[in-house]
């Protein structure tokens, strides 16, 4: 078994797995509709093309840097500024890394890793508006999605692993798993398929759970561990 | 076989204090990048200004192909999708141009298909869905009703071709409608931290001022909250999708040149009276490549610092010259022309990545490059459009 490790960052993305009508909501990690969307846009599938193999790779992702739920409030008017639509709130997750991991055959895996450094479309972290902060960093590993988070060096901003004072951090996992798992949880973020005309999503069964990485770059720290640079009372509670 | 281009449009501008994009609170938008709060202007803000821009410098009848012949050309199309005897399909082809308003009168020359009483600009995409929606109303008892219903209006619209390609739409009822954007617009983000700050403002009544027995109280009192930053603005052209949704090259050269133009100068309107804060650009980067598009925001994910010497405006430039080196040096990325557009001397350190030229300059060759890497049917490399 291979995997490929995707770095996701962006000022801002956003993953909606029930976002509906005029709150587009997202979730605290990267869906695999939108984590295959992007794959099947690098690979150049139109919208109306099977996503079978892709559906196929199993996958999982690591909350590496978790950020900020930024909401924004849109207005839209027709071009002539008369008719007004309806007012929108779109929530992003603003300064997150996620590392998206994808499960399956070395040789599939290494044709997206092509695909992603020559997108046929422009790529985006789950709206059109969020571009990738720079070239997705990508890395293909022998083993399980399992092996692949533990052993993945946490992918977070510099600035981010500097300030964290804790040598081993914990971070959230999100995996695929069968639905007989006792403690697993369902996302409807599957794709059936991205035709405009019958845009389907089915259910899959996920494990919640965190992995132990290893801080390098605490210590380098320009800033003594005991001091915290930004003041937060509450921070007890 | 067209080749790969992408063009990215990467800006640094410096906006005073101002309020250009405000929230339902009446805030100046933010967002947390790099741990620090920085000043935001949606996509979606800067895309509108730049299609209101559009309507100032592109007369989208000077669009492509335009052509009389549109009952020949939807006629083909429908011979295409539906065969049948020619003649019928033509019948077809003009009851459908008549039902989305298009005067149809006949043809100059003698035994040839009805022309359109005016020069039309009809995208492949637009003549692809007019064939199909006429195919099936054809079978329909009713066709003129069937084809009204079908919404052959909206689906020759005229008016918005360039921004329908560039932008896209989205229709939920009527799918076929749907048009996937060319162009790719970021949120723009301060290259640095920024504080919101509040102006309080009373309103004098005239009249009660003038008068001596008033009391000297304002007649309202209230706060606009601002702030002012050095924005860094990204966006990206797919022009191989701008020429498919287009339909034309000749159409795509104009439609891009016409968006670097627009995209630069354009401003959102928010508050604008108030703080009179329109400027241009301090410095623009274009770059043309052949596989993928590059944000450089990552040059500003660590916050420039506030008294940085030489300010932050030059600061921002050498951060985003030295990223975009050492993108292009990580991922052995070379890309095919590289522009700098830069107000003054300060700009000077961009002049390593790119060939410093005007504006006009640079859209021109921008649009050149457009041109010959993009082909016509005949193979024949587009003209650009007399003013």
């Amino acid at each position: 078994m291979t995997t490929l490790a995707i770095r996701l960052a962006a000022p801002l993305q956003s993953w909606g797995s029930s976002s509906r009508f005029a709150r587009r909501t997202t979730d605290s990690a990267p869906t695999k509709s939108g984590v295959l969307g992007l794959l099947a846009a690098a690979q150049g599938r139109r919208r109306t093309d099977s996503l079978e193999d892709l559906v196929g790779l199993r996958f999982g992702v690591r909350i590496d840097q978790p950020g900020r739920l930024t909401r924004d409030f849109q207005t839209a008017r027709s071009l002539d500024g008369r008719d007004s639509m309806p007012l929108t709130y779109r929530f992003y997750l603003s300064d997150a890394v996620f590392l998206a991991i994808l499960e399956g055959q070395d040789s599939f895996l290494d044709s997206i890793v092509e695909a992603l450094r020559r997108p046929v479309f422009p790529l985006y972290l789950g709206r059109r508006s969020c571009p990738p902060a720079g070239p997705l960093k990508t890395d293909l590993a022998v083993g399980t999605i399992e092996e692949t988070l533990e052993t993945a060096p946490w992918a977070a901003a510099t600035w981010y692993q500097k300030r964290t004072p804790e040598t081993i951090v914990r971070l959230e996992t999100v995996v695929d798993c069968a639905a007989s798992e006792p403690s697993s949880m369902s996302i409807r973020d599957q794709p059936v398929s991205f035709d405009p005309e019958r845009r389907a999503h089915t259910w899959r069964s996920v494990l919640r759970g965190s992995v132990d990485v290893v801080n390098s770059k605490r210590g380098v720290a320009d800033v003594p561990a005991h001091v915290t640079d930004q003041h937060e009372p509450m921070k007890a509670w | 076989m067209s080749d790969r281009t992408i063009i990215d449009i990467h800006v640094l501008q410096t906006v005073p204090p101002s309020n250009v994009n405000r929230d339902d609170t009446g805030s100046p938008k933010t967002a947390m990048y790099g741990g620090v709060k920085r000043a935001r202007v949606s996509s979606q803000a800067w895309k509108r200004a730049t299609r209101i821009a559009f309507g100032h410098t592109l007369d989208s009848s000077t669009l492509g192909v335009r052509t009389r012949r549109v009952v020949e050309l939807l006629g083909e199309e429908i011979l295409r999708q539906s065969p049948q005897p020619e003649p019928e399909a033509h019948a077809l082809a003009e009851a459908t141009l008549t039902a989305a308003g298009i005067k149809i009168k006949p043809s100059r020359k003698k035994g040839e298909p009805n022309e359109s009483g005016y020069l039309l600009f009809l995208s492949r995409r637009q003549v692809h869905n007019l064939a199909g929606a006429a195919v099936t109303a054809q079978v329909q008892p009713d066709l003129p009703a069937a084809l009204k219903s079908a919404g052959v209006k909206a689906l020759a619209d005229q008016e918005h071709s360039v921004d329908v390609a560039l932008f896209g739409r989205m229709v939920a009822d009527s799918t076929d409608l749907n048009v996937d954007a060319a162009a790719q617009v970021a949120h723009a983000l301060s290259v640095h931290g920024v504080e919101n700050e509040f102006d309080y403002f009373t309103a004098v009544d005239d009249h009660k001022s003038a008068s001596d027995d008033e009391d000297a109280g304002a007649g309202m009192i209230g706060t606009v909250e601002f702030n002012s930053s050095t924005l860094y603005r990204y966006a990206t052209v797919d022009v191989n999708r701008l020429q498919d949704n287009l339909g034309d090259a000749g159409a795509a050269r104009r439609a891009v040149e016409a968006f670097v133009d627009a995209f630069v100068t354009s401003m959102p309107t928010g508050k604008q009276n108030t703080f009179g804060n329109r400027t241009l650009p301090d410095a623009v980067l274009i770059q043309v490549w052949d596989g993928q598009s590059v944000s450089y925001v990552g040059a500003f994910e660590e916050a420039v610092e506030i008294g940085a010497s030489g300010g932050r405006l030059a600061r921002a430039a050498e951060l985003l010259a030295g990223y975009a080196k050492g993108v292009a040096d990580a991922y052995s990325l070379r890309p095919v022309a590289s522009f700098v557009v830069g107000v003054g001397e300060r700009m000077g350190v961009l002049d390593a990545v790119g060939q410093r030229v005007s504006l006009a300059q640079a859209t021109a060759r921008v649009g050149e490059l457009v041109a010959n890497r993009l082909e016509t049917e005949s193979g024949a490399v587009p003209e650009t459009g007399s003013a």
